[in-house]
């Protein structure tokens, strides 16, 4: 399943109370690849894989996954979507066994099955000793593994992460890169929300950055510097978003407090 | 709001100084202290800041409203001592059980500390400064609660009287604040960590029982023809019981009577409560402080538990008897699991249930006790039936938890209506912490009444967990353990709730009435509970529990 088109976006707008959020975004997402989308603190990132996910589900505009309808067949969708949150807030009186057990049914998997996966799935982050131990005990990092784990369960054909590396420890975020890579080669497509700019440069296939709402800039690295030369995507970020005078920032903040 | 209650410790500062906090500091902590509390009860769900306002007032108006029924007992007595003394027992008892139950979490909120901690703050100001946010909230409801007993003291003993009432409500307040703090600092000399968290847990419910058991038996004891002219005698132990103190002050100011007896009550309710408040400061928040932080070390330093992954044989009989139905499966056995570990949960739900179990047996310590007349009688009917007040409280106590940002994960799972998991839910919850308590209630019954009532218990229960899913799915269909204590419901739920326990009651009273006309006449109610919990559960809870109502309380972040 490569290069089908498995994701339309026409005009996806939002708005929480009088603020817009998203202002028409419209993208076309073809299977087998990473996409990396990324923009400023409040871009209307999260919103969109929010929405993308089925976690909000008042919008304007049209969505089709899989060439379904976003509003009308959520269930279709959510059952080929898996979703890593930007925070990883599980329930902390559970286990990562019994938490997994939970998504595994509801999604329809055997408990024999969904605890093999779970067995397997975290014995690879080095965590089989604590599956059967309470999540309030485990730090940020178990638990975002906890989260990936859980999100992969299903075997899903599209994966939404937001800042999915967040609190791993480095051998984890290379080990997570190299599973991103792998997974993008088998014919699912990752989506990939993320400030940190080495990695989505690294990784992505595409990419797509949004700024106030807007799309400013779709494609590949190579593609992008193309147009622009610039020598990392660091530096095309912060030309295309505006801020450019980091310099006179960081002066003018050593000023403030040492006055 | 904030300011106003900043500046009623302005008059305090040299006493706020000797115990060796900085005032400014203390102020400014406090002041983030209640901004916080207030940005938390204004964003609490998705409601407006209206609604978060009228649950305030709600909650002070349940309090008046409380106080009320204190009032009318109290317009009997004639003597001012017993009148304050009653009045001082009531509200310190009532503080005790908001301590215990509301303040706890304030007491071991250790939230700010990630702020104020590495601040150059002395940790004298740090716990001043909680325990005067505390005492603020206590204050409130010692007013709340006695605002018409302090009326019907103006009318009865003069407006002078019922001034110095309010005064020594204030010192019953600093006194019960130490006493709290004296016995919490005993608790965490106990143990430390988890395990101490799980002590004061169990600690609250039982000190919830106990208070509302003293209360039950005390009022019990009381000859209701002689309260007009009750008049206290003081013993020697009288000078030891602290609403003595404060009964015997307003008593002595108002009547400018100082004899003796008067001047020690005086002494006691001047000197005792600011030296309990100056030992507080001074030694015992020092400690307290300690022991907050080696709390919060607790998941350090105490052993992790492994779960045991297997199911009990329990449970498996309860799934196979509620579940029929693959989607509620996951959502009955997470609940399960989740209901025997959430604090908060047993805290809300286990303390209902020691109430009940104590108002049903005070009657049977009643001096007009008659054993072989209850046998004859049909009171275990009523029995069953105030056991419908527990499954009241299960429903609401589901609510109540720190889970606010866990909820995404429902909404992420391919499921086309949310029903299937509060079902779940609620039955996980019926099975597990109601079943159990009732089956010992049936074993009781069957050793007073004999096996003939069999066929009453099991009609009584069906009432009961009919009224329990009803009144489940007509709360505010919020995830489990993801609503603040204090977010409450709105008017409406509660009116519906007073409606259909009302029903209930109705129908209890229908059982008995069909009891009276041939034995097992009451017996034509099973196949009407049948046929109404099965519309329930199969039409009903669809219909009340879509994803738009869930969507409107949840926010999945």
């Amino acid at each position: 399943m490569y290069n089908q088109t498995i994701v339309e976006i026409r005009n996806l707008q939002k708005k929480y109370g009088q603020k817009q959020v998203l202002h028409g975004i419209n993208l076309e997402i073809t299977s087998g690849q990473i996409i990396g989308y990324i923009g400023p603190n409040g871009a209307g990132k999260s919103t969109t894989v929010k929405i993308l996910c089925g976690l909000i589900s008042e919008f304007t505009g049209d969505v089709t996954i899989f060439g379904k309808d976003l509003r009308t067949q959520t269930l279709e969708i959510k059952k080929q979507v898996g979703y890593i949150p930007e925070n990883a807030v599980l329930y902390e009186s559970l286990t990562p066994m019994e938490f997994m057990e939970f998504i595994g049914e509801m999604r329809g998997l055997e408990t024999e099955q969904t605890r093999a996966k779970a067995e397997a799935l975290m014995d690879i982050f080095e965590m089989k000793a604590n599956l059967n131990q309470r999540i309030s005990t485990f730090s940020k990092g178990m638990r975002q593994k906890v989260m990936i784990c859980s999100a992969l369960l299903h075997n899903p054909n599209l994966i939404f992460m937001d800042e999915p590396l967040s609190g791993l420890d480095a051998n984890s975020v290379i080990m997570v890169k190299e599973m991103l890579i792998h997974l993008a080669r088998e014919g699912k497509t990752v989506f990939y929300s993320s400030h940190i700019m080495d990695v989505v440069e690294k990784i992505s296939d595409r990419i797509i950055l949004i700024d106030q709402g807007k799309v400013i800039a779709d494609g590949s690295f190579d593609e992008l510097n193309k147009l622009s030369n610039d020598e990392n995507l660091e530096k095309m970020f912060t030309r295309l978003t505006g801020n450019t005078n980091h310099g006179e920032k960081a002066e003018a903040f050593i000023n403030a407090f040492e006055k | 709001m904030i300011r106003f209650l900043l500046s009623l410790f302005v008059p305090f500062r040299w006493f706020i100084e000797k115990m060796g906090a900085d005032y400014t500091q203390f102020i400014r902590i406090l002041q983030l202290k209640l901004t916080m509390d207030d940005r938390r009860l204004k964003g609490l769900g998705n409601n407006s800041k209206k609604a978060t306002e009228n649950a305030l007032m709600k909650q002070s108006f349940s309090q008046i409203f409380f106080g009320i029924f204190f009032a009318i007992f109290l317009l009997l007595v004639k003597s001012p001592f017993t009148y304050y003394y009653f009045a001082h027992t009531f509200l310190m008892v009532m503080m005790a059980m908001m301590i215990i139950s509301e303040f706890t979490t304030i007491l071991f909120d250790t939230s700010e500390n990630v702020i104020i901690q590495p601040l150059p703050i002395k940790g004298n100001t740090i716990s001043l400064a909680r325990n005067a946010h505390v005492f603020l909230y206590l204050t409130m409801m010692a007013f709340n609660l006695s605002v018409l007993s302090i009326v019907v003291a103006m009318f009865k003993f003069g407006i002078v009287s019922g001034m110095i009432f309010l005064f020594s409500i204030f010192l019953n307040v600093l006194f019960t604040l130490f006493l709290a703090n004296v016995l919490y600092l005993g608790l965490m000399r106990l143990a430390s960590g988890e395990k101490l968290k799980n002590l004061l847990m169990y600690f609250q419910i039982v000190i919830a029982i106990l208070f509302m058991s003293a209360y039950q038996f005390g009022l019990n004891m009381v000859d209701k023809t002689k309260i007009q002219d009750m008049i206290l005698p003081v013993h020697w132990y009288t000078f030891l019981a602290p609403p003595a103190f404060f009964s015997g002050l307003v008593e002595a100011l108002s009547t400018w009577l100082f004899d003796l007896q008067h001047l020690i009550f005086i002494a006691e309710a001047l000197l005792i409560p600011p030296i309990a408040i100056y030992l507080t400061g001074k030694y015992l928040t020092p400690v307290f402080n300690r022991k907050l932080m080696d709390l919060e070390q607790g998941d350090r330093v105490s052993k992790v538990r492994i779960e045991t992954s297997r199911n009990s044989l329990y449970f498996r009989m309860m799934s196979s008897l509620f579940i029929h139905r693959q989607e509620e499966k996951a959502p009955f056995k997470l609940m399960w699991k989740m209901t025997g570990r959430e604090r908060l949960f047993k805290q809300t739900f286990l303390p209902s249930l020691g109430y009940i179990v104590i108002m049903m047996i005070v009657p049977f310590f009643g001096k007009s006790f008659n054993y072989s007349e209850l046998i004859q009688s049909d009171r275990y009917l009523l029995i069953l039936y105030i056991f419908i007040f527990v499954g009241a409280t299960l429903p609401g106590a589901l609510l109540i938890g720190n889970n606010q940002h866990a909820t995404w994960v429902f909404k992420t799972l391919p499921s086309d209506s949310p029903a299937p998991y509060f079902k779940g839910f609620i039955k996980a919850a019926f099975a597990r912490f109601f079943l159990p308590f009732y089956l010992v209630l049936t074993i009781t019954i069957c050793v007073i009444w004999g096996i003939k009532v069999l066929p009453d218990v099991a009609i009584a229960l069906m009432a009961i967990y009919l009224f329990t899913l009803v009144f489940y799915y007509f709360q505010s269909p919020n995830f489990p353990f993801a609503s603040e204590k204090l977010a409450g419901q709105g008017g409406t739920v509660f009116i519906k709730i007073m409606g259909l326990m009302a029903m209930t009651v109705a129908l209890g009273f229908l059982h008995k009435f069909l009891l009276h006309w041939f034995d097992f006449a009451a017996l034509i109610l099973i196949p009407f509970y049948s046929a109404a919990i099965f519309y329930v559960n199969r039409t009903f809870v669809y219909k009340k529990i879509t994803w738009k109502a869930v969507d409107k309380v949840n926010i999945y972040s």
